[in-house]
């Protein structure tokens, strides 16, 4: 074996296309996409149990609720600042494992920061209602509001979180399943399924979905990883 | 006669311009930081032929070599200096101006 055995000659075509399929190899063997995804779905399904049963609930005689997500405002902050560490640690010793280095600090800034902007919004709407308590007539809250309010959820900021995961993996497949699980989750789709027999269970099939859609989403990273090798 | 008129494969870097030492500057780019392992497994050389290219970039400065252990087992990390980057980045762009050149040479 010799250096003979890289073929590319002196042909400036066969050196760049060398030089692209280096590339394109080293980034496959540098992600660890799957990992990341398992983490945040085990994080979205232990949050369901937290935030039912952390939910205040306090219902007038005319049918009408007001709730409070307690369990989900203590869960969620500590919960993604650790996901991101596990991910970011396990991203490193993987990488390291295969002889390369992982390039996912950014990510976990960017999720942590988002862990923040999320825990700010909800501190800040809740100071916001409690001064301003919406009348019993008054109209429904806008569309834009509402998709807002998801994006600066965990689940929304999840999905941004993993946008920045693809640009830094330069990665089409998890770009193109977080821009599917942003639309799942943002819209929301629920695919028709939904419970109305309490409170607690309005939330739960949104929280159900984005949950298996991640980790479908970690399976089947995993199976496509298993398959290059 | 400007340097922008001068034909490209007069500006390549002979320790760049080599297929070998090009791959080991691509990965080491690509990977922030790579073990020697690696490097033969994608390139598929021997210990001896990577450790020679290695000497060349490292003399030339374009590459940083850090030797430590992992458990019991040695390993070799190797890096990709601010010179390392910037021969990488100055090599593709004459590759590209030269397949550019002979697409134009070939056109009737």
């Amino acid at each position: 074996m010799t250096a003979d055995s890289v073929h590319a000659g002196g042909d400036p075509r066969r050196l760049l296309s060398q030089v692209h399929a280096l590339s394109r190899r080293v980034r496959a063997d540098r992600r660890v996409t799957w990992v990341a995804l398992l983490v945040l779905a085990v994080a979205t399904f232990v949050a369901i149990p937290v935030d039912w049963f952390g939910m205040q609930v306090d219902c007038a005689a005319g049918g009408a609720c007001r709730f409070n997500r307690l369990g989900s405002l203590y869960f969620w902050p500590p919960a993604l600042l650790l996901s991101y560490t596990v991910i970011a640690v396990a991203y490193r010793r993987v990488a390291r494992s295969r002889g390369v280095d992982a390039r996912v600090l950014p990510y976990a800034i960017t999720g942590a920061a988002l862990t923040g902007v999320f825990t700010a919004a909800w501190v800040g709407a809740r100071i916001y209602v409690a001064n301003h308590p919406p009348a019993p007539d008054a109209p429904p809250t806008a569309d834009w509001i509402l998709l807002l309010d998801r994006l600066v959820a965990p689940a929304g900021t999840i999905g941004v979180a993993l946008l920045v995961l693809a640009r830094l993996e330069r990665n089409l497949a998890l770009l193109a399943f977080t821009l599917a699980y942003l639309a799942i989750v943002l819209i929301p789709i629920t695919f028709g399924w939904q419970m109305h027999t309490s409170v607690q269970a309005e939330f739960l099939p949104s929280q159900v979905i984005s949950g298996v859609v991640l980790a479908l989403g970690a399976a089947g990273f995993a199976l496509a990883r298993r398959r290059q090798r | 006669m400007t340097a922008d008129a001068l034909h490209p494969v007069t500006g390549l870097d002979d320790v760049v311009h080599q297929r070998v030492r090009l791959g080991i500057l691509t990965i080491a780019h690509e990977a922030c930081r790579v073990e020697f392992g690696y490097l033969r497994t994608q390139l598929q050389l021997t210990a001896g032929n990577l450790s020679q290219h290695l000497g060349v970039l490292e003399t030339a400065g374009l590459v940083a070599l850090e030797k430590g252990y992992e458990g019991k087992r040695g390993r070799t990390w190797i890096t990709l200096t601010p010179a390392g980057t910037h021969a990488l980045a100055a090599e593709i762009s004459r590759l590209k101006q030269l397949i550019a050149r002979v697409t134009l040479d070939d056109q009737p």
